[in-house]
């Protein structure tokens, strides 16, 4: 699944925000449309999140949550949605994957950004 | 008695129902619609008003009918806030000291209340107690025939702030642009109302209140539902996303026993009701089925129920 590390990403950030509707979307799809739609939102909203964050002195970006610093990741990029479209329209349970690992712990401290 | 109502209704450019805002983008909800393409199934993302949108609204107008009819509502219904006694702290203000009998709980909360009565409640508390609501209301889902035209498009507007130079401070923007996502599309919903459910316990089946009291309560209910439809006032961002369009059709039926209406998300909803309906009688069962399509106004078949109602001593 690292070839969707991306999305795993951006999904896992949805969920330290408290907002589980993307991911609960995603992984519950019983078809590629819903799939296909929520990503689109999803990236919708990231990037209108990404674009206001503000750029600590390390140079990441950060949303501020209840007191915490959640470092926002990159947008995924255009090869990796492609390529995880056409997997999910394949085999639904790819999706349902991805779901899975942006609600576990990651395994090493991800830092926040493309910087 | 149970009324059961379909409704039909054009909506142009609406934003009735909107769900989370991404940055300067406000999204109208949408769902998934299974529709039929050249014999297959597919599935697409229609807009859609949500039960609970409509169910609001409907309590808003029960509130104002009740207290027009001088039945007793809660302050907080008053206040449109539906909280529903769902804790010490908002029972207290209708019950002081709380009973421990769910039966006792019960009969405060609905002797207090029509909001209460007729929308349910869910008291989440020890002891927990909860009322089914007596009125039902589906999502408004394009009509499937054309639900592949409906459309959630955005639209550009722009807010603009008055400022000379020397109060614009750091890049403070003197206009800002956002999007609000309309819908546009021709909508089915329906509305379900169990008369004998109102003034009743949900616990015991035993009426709470005395039958003139309920009676009124009935008409209050039945009034509501009136001018929800009549006056079109339901759902969200009226004030500048009113509808364009109004309702096209109605059908009401009124029968002894729980009976729904077809759902008027399909063309041949009317038939088929009525079809339904006279196998019904077959069985005994009187019933009422008013249908507004074209000549008749979607009042006059409401009316037409309320009458049938009044004459069956229903209120």
């Amino acid at each position: 699944m690292s070839e969707y590390e991306g999305i795993v990403k951006m999904l896992r950030f949805f969920v330290q925000m408290k907002n589980f509707g993307y991911v609960d979307r995603i992984g519950n799809a019983l078809n590629p449309e819903p799939v296909e739609v929520t990503l689109h939102e999803a990236l919708r909203a990231f990037r209108s999140v990404r674009e206001s964050a503000p750029v600590d002195e390390s140079g990441r970006r950060y949303v501020e949550k209840d007191g915490k610093k959640i470092p926002v990741p990159g947008i995924p990029t255009e090869e990796e949605i492609k390529a995880f479209l056409d997997d999910v329209r394949s085999d639904i349970g790819v999706a349902k994957r991805v779901a899975t690992l942006a609600l576990a712990y990651p395994s090493k401290n991800e830092s926040g950004g493309d910087e | 008695m149970f009324l059961s109502v379909g409704v039909r209704f054009e909506a142009n450019v609406e934003a009735l129902n909107m769900v989370e805002t991404a940055g300067n983008y406000s999204k109208h909800r949408r769902v998934p619609y299974l529709v039929e393409e050249d014999g297959r199934l597919k599935t697409v993302y229609v807009p859609a008003l949500s039960g609970e949108s409509l169910a609001h609204a409907y309590q808003e107008h029960l509130v104002r009918e009740a207290l027009g009819l001088g039945l007793p509502v809660c302050d907080d219904c008053r206040r449109d806030e539906f909280y529903k006694s769902m804790n010490k702290v908002h029972l207290k203000k209708k019950v002081n000291p709380i009973p421990d009998d769910p039966r006792d709980i019960e009969i405060a909360i609905v002797r207090s209340c029509v909001v209460e009565d007729v929308g349910g409640f869910l008291y989440a508390e020890k002891p927990p107690v909860r009322r089914s609501s007596a009125f039902q209301v589906s999502y408004a889902l394009p009509v499937k025939s054309v639900a592949l035209f409906a459309t959630s498009e955005p639209q550009l507007h722009a807010r603009h702030a008055q400022m000379d130079s020397s109060s614009k401070k750091g890049n403070a923007s003197e206009q800002m642009i956002y999007y609000v996502e309309t819908g546009t599309a021709l909508y089915g919903f329906t509305f379900n109302l169990d008369l004998d459910a109102i003034g009743v316990s949900a616990i015991t089946s035993e009426p709470i209140l005395d039958e003139d009291e309920i009676k009124t309560r009935r008409e209050a209910a039945l009034r509501a539902l009136f001018r929800m439809l009549s006056s079109a006032q339901f759902g969200a961002k009226l004030s500048r996303f009113f509808p364009v369009g109004g309702i096209t059709e109605v059908a009401v039926a009124v029968t002894e026993h729980p009976f729904v209406v077809t759902s008027p998300i399909y063309d041949d909803y009317i038939a088929r009701t009525e079809r339904r309906l006279k196998v019904l009688e077959g069985l005994g069962e009187n019933y009422l089925f008013a249908v507004a399509t074209g000549e008749k106004v979607p009042e006059e078949a409401l009316k037409e129920a309320m009458d049938y109602l009044r004459e069956q001593g229903a209120f």
